[in-house]
């Protein structure tokens, strides 16, 4: 099976020489599709970096992304924007969700921009919507919504076009843990049910335990993988944990 | 002495970056912002633009010839300067408070990091201080050279280039000019200051979106238009049909409904836009955040929306108002005469030239006139009679038979009142003719034209009677026939535009003498020989003679005089006061209303950054959002505009029901360009600001495609 996406030697530089970061360091790595990867990594790693390189909102340094056979730095003007709303979807931590926006509005918001036939897409939203449980609050502004349902709602707009990869960004940074634990069963479930192909950055062990394989990254490398057999999630949760601990303020190195 | 040296030295080292970080911010401001600046520069020109208007050439001329008048206007100036100040606090206060939204997370780092906040208000207002000196220092040489720029193109305009142009600095309204701008500037900037002051550091560096407003079931939105609605009706109502004029009561209450229709009408306006959201096609690029962002900016100012909305308005009343004045007073008659003699102690008329003539030669004045001529006016006295002297009743009889229209009732109604007419010698009318460049008349024995001043008469009226005399219709004066021919003249035949004729019959000199017996008045026209004008601007020349025959005691030997100049002076003044005044009232509207507008539309895109930068994730290009947000302003600032141009049909219409006299009613055809010339220059001011605004809003979106760093 060919990888969905390939990130080839990936660097990237933030500031000009003497005071250069590195925040990518020569990273490789695949997504085949289906997949529910997660990423890794303390503040500071370089994991949302790499989640905005493939998000097109900053260009890699070095190396290269090549999403279907397309190398995304190649990608210019319409394609790009293409690329941003349907190959990708987008999910943040902080939902960003527009407030002045309806949940409905929200949701459709990408299928606006790429023109979607407003018939399609309301058969899309209703499925979503239908799955998700957010039915009841699609004519609801934001504001009126728990922090779950936001995400829920976020969850939506980001399937909205049956996007290749779905990135997700902290998903369950802003959300208390019973809501952390729906969105990341309603995610693993799309995972599972529509073959969508997930690629997630987080620093919860607990969400990341959803993930079929972990990729843990410190100082912009990849420092560990790990794959869930056919073990259960708790103890895959133990397996993380254990990384984790290695990992912490790159412990392993000093003691 | 070492530790205090140290202290000193410290002490120094800290002056040096303060100064240097209120410099770098000051300019900062001034590159980042140049709305702001750009109004801090336009309320110096208004100031000083107003506080000089003593110094204007054609005021300078005003206050010799009709120096009440002037000084009257004159004193209204404060009023003027106080209303400008009232509303140019307005426009520096919104300008001031974007600014500092636009900085409020770094206060919030200042602050964090253990500035005191008497430091950070020493460092705004040492900014501030820096600002306004550099605005001064642009405003101030601006609003001189546009002073000048107006004194010189209203000369031209109303003086018909009679008026010697004198540079003039205006030193005390240059002093008042700084005062008021430092005075707003400062008023604003403490409000502001103290404002920013009460939040918690938390509120300041967090990057709010802005507070929510509670909202209202639709229903209450929509009561509100429909009453606004209702309420500017009626006002349009009573303004249209002249009631609001009838009593102050009534000027109040219509007022009070206009203002407080457009008030409620952008109120209730969200709910009109909330359909738009639902009715336009969903799949359209960003139909519904474009729509859902112009009612969020309408939720969030109504109220500064409908005020933008009045002020246009009052600017476009304004404009109309200026021209509605000025048109009434504009006088038909071209510039034909220089002075006009009249003798009142010389017994016998035939007389009155030769000792004028002989008194001006007396003090060598009389190369000073290329023309002087008689003017002879007077009554019928071959009959007893006052009444029914004159009769023309087949024209009456002709008049009659045309279709009936309102226009025929009045001009029966007026010509049944001249039985008594005055009379005027056809050789001296002639003579008046070919002065001003016109064909001579030719009447025979038993003809006569009539003449009416063009105040009473108008194009509709005058083309009847042409109609009519061009069939030479038979007519009784004294009892005797004579035949009404060639066109109505209505050259001035003084140089006094207050003396005029109504209806008076032009008659040969022989004719003419005939009737009146003898008995009858001269007025002596003259015309300024061009040895007199020659190298001074009329206005020199005029008054420079005017001096030399106030020093010969003419009015001791019973001759009296108006000149030119007097009588310009008094049309001049109206035209002058109420175009400038009106004028300049109408472009500080303008400019208010839209920097507001601009102002509040940049300030809540700015607030709402983190849209476009979801939208951007969500596959949107540049292109798209700058798009979406040109329409939003397109909206945000059209919306006010049309609903004023709406108002102003009716405001205008009111105004020139109130204002103009029934004559310059009937220039519809003049009065419409006069219209069209206003939407015109609306146009240009809105497509300005809007474009202004825009490349604003392009700018910082441009800000918004690079990611931050957040964690």
């Amino acid at each position: 099976m060919e990888p969905i996406l390939n990130i080839e030697n990936v660097t990237k530089t933030y500031g000009n020489v003497p005071n250069q970061t590195k925040a990518l360091d020569g990273i490789t790595f695949q997504v085949m599709p289906g997949e529910f990867l997660g990423i890794m990594g303390s503040s500071g790693s370089g994991k949302s970096t790499l989640l905005n390189c493939i998000a097109t909102v900053i260009s890699p340094t070095g190396g290269r992304i090549v999403m279907e056979g397309k190398k995304l730095q190649s990608l210019r003007g319409k394609a790009l924007a293409a690329y941003r709303g349907k190959t990708v979807g987008y999910l943040f931590q902080n939902f960003e969700l527009l407030d002045n926006l309806t949940g409905r509005e929200n949701i459709l918001l990408p299928t606006s921009l790429h023109g979607v036939p407003e018939k399609e897409s309301l058969l899309r939203l209703n499925q979503l919507a239908e799955y998700l449980e957010i039915t009841d609050v699609l004519a609801k502004f934001p504001t009126q919504m728990s922090g779950g349902q936001r995400q829920r709602v976020a969850a939506a707009r980001a399937m909205i076009l049956r996007p290749k990869l779905i990135l997700a960004d902290e998903p369950t940074g802003a959300l208390d843990t019973k809501n952390g634990k729906n969105i990341m069963e309603k995610l693993s479930g799309l995972n599972r049910d529509e073959q969508a192909t997930i690629l997630m950055v987080t620093h919860d062990s607990n969400a990341a335990s959803f993930c079929r394989r972990i990729l843990f990254i410190q100082d912009g490398v990849i420092f560990h993988e790990l794959r869930r057999g056919d073990e259960s999630q708790q103890d895959f949760y133990g397996r993380i944990l254990k990384v984790m601990a290695q990992l912490g303020g790159g412990s392993s190195h000093v003691f | 002495m070492g530790a205090s040296l140290r202290l000193w030295h410290s002490w120094e080292v800290e002056a040096v970056m303060f100064s240097n970080l209120v410099f770098r911010n000051s300019r900062r401001g001034r590159k980042e912002n140049g709305l702001f600046f750009t109004s801090l520069v336009i309320s110096i020109v208004a100031f000083y633009i107003i506080l000089s208007l003593s110094k204007q050439d054609v005021m300078i001329f005003l206050a010799e010839m009709e120096s009440d008048a002037v000084n009257k206007l004159l004193l209204m100036i404060p009023v003027f300067y106080g209303m400008t100040l009232g509303i140019l606090f307005f426009l520096i206060y919104f300008a001031c408070k974007y600014q500092m939204e636009r900085r409020r997370k770094e206060f919030g780092v200042y602050l964090m990091m253990g500035m005191r906040r008497s430091k950070l208000f020493t460092m705004l207002l040492a900014e501030d201080f820096l600002n306004n000196l550099l605005a001064l220092l642009t405003g101030l040489p601006v609003a001189v050279l546009l002073s000048e720029i107006i004194s010189l193109v209203t000369a031209k305009l109303v003086g018909m280039g009679i008026i010697g142009h004198r540079f003039t600095l205006s030193l005390p309204a240059i002093g008042f000019t700084v005062a008021g701008f430092l005075a707003i500037k400062l008023m604003a900037f403490l409000i502001l200051s103290g404002k920013f002051s009460r939040q918690e550091i938390g509120s300041l560096l967090a990057n709010s979106s802005g507070n929510e407003k509670k909202q209202q079931p639709a229903v209450v939105y929509g009561i509100g238009t429909v009453c606004g609605a209702g309420m500017l009706a009626a006002a349009y109502c009573l303004a249209i049909g002249g009631w609001a004029w009838h009593k102050t009561g009534w000027m109040s209450l219509t007022l009070l409904l206009g203002l407080l229709g457009t008030i409620l009408l952008f109120y209730g306006m969200r709910a009109a836009i909330a359909l738009l959201v639902k009715t336009g096609k969903a799949n359209r690029k960003l139909h519904v955040f474009t729509f859902r962002q112009i009612q969020e900016n309408v939720i969030h100012q109504s109220t500064s929306m409908a005020i933008s909305s009045l002020l246009i308005l009052a600017a476009l009343c304004c404009f109309g108002a200026g021209i509605g004045i000025a048109s009434t007073n504009q006088q038909a008659g071209e510039h034909v005469l220089d002075y006009t003699f009249r003798d009142d102690h010389t017994e016998n008329p035939q007389q009155v030239l030769p000792n004028l003539q002989a008194v001006l030669k007396e003090n060598g004045l009389e190369r000073q006139f290329s023309q002087l001529f008689e003017m002879r006016i007077g009554r019928v006295h071959t009959t007893e009679n006052f009444e029914d002297v004159f009769q023309m009743d087949s024209v009456m009889e002709s008049l009659r038979r045309l279709p009936p229209s309102e226009k025929r009732d009045i001009l029966l109604n007026n010509l049944s009142y001249t039985d008594f007419p005055y009379l005027i010698c056809l050789s001296d009318y002639n003579r008046l003719l070919e002065t001003a460049g016109k064909p001579a008349l030719t009447l025979a024995e038993k003809e006569a034209a009539v003449y009416q001043d063009a105040s009473f008469a108008d194009t509709v009226s005058t083309a009847m009677l042409n109609e009519i005399f061009s069939g030479r219709p038979g007519a009784l004066l004294d009892e005797d026939t004579i035949y009404l021919t060639g066109e109505v003249q209505s050259v001035n035949f003084v140089t006094d535009r207050s003396i005029t004729l109504s209806f008076a019959l032009i008659l040969p000199e022989q004719q003419f003498l005939h009737y009146t017996q003898g008995d009858y008045d001269t007025y002596i026209n003259g015309i300024m020989s061009r040895e007199a004008t020659q190298g001074a601007s009329l206005m020199t020349a005029i008054s420079d003679l005017n001096d030399q025959l106030a020093g010969i005691g003419l009015e001791d030997l019973g001759i009296e005089y108006e000149s030119y100049l007097q009588n310009m002076g008094r049309y001049l003044f109206y035209m002058v006061a109420a175009s400038y005044i009106t004028i300049y009232l109408a472009i500080i509207f303008l400019v208010v209303a839209n920097t507001i507008m601009g102002v509040q539309f940049l300030m809540n895109q700015q607030k709402t950054g983190r849209r476009y930068q979801t939208l951007v994730r969500l596959g949107a290009t540049y292109k798209t959002i700058c798009a979406s947000a040109r329409k939003q302003i397109g909206w945000f600032m059209g919306l006010p505009v049309c609903v004023a141009a709406v108002s102003s049909l009716f405001g205008v219409k009111a105004l020139f029901t109130g204002l103009l006299s029934s004559r310059a009613q009937e220039a519809q055809g003049e009065m419409l360009m006069v219209s069209a010339a206003m939407i015109f220059l609306l146009c240009v001011v809105e497509y300005t600001y809007m474009t202004a605004i825009k490349r604003s809003s392009d700018r910082f979106l441009l800000t918004l495609m690079q990611p931050q760093r957040e964690e």
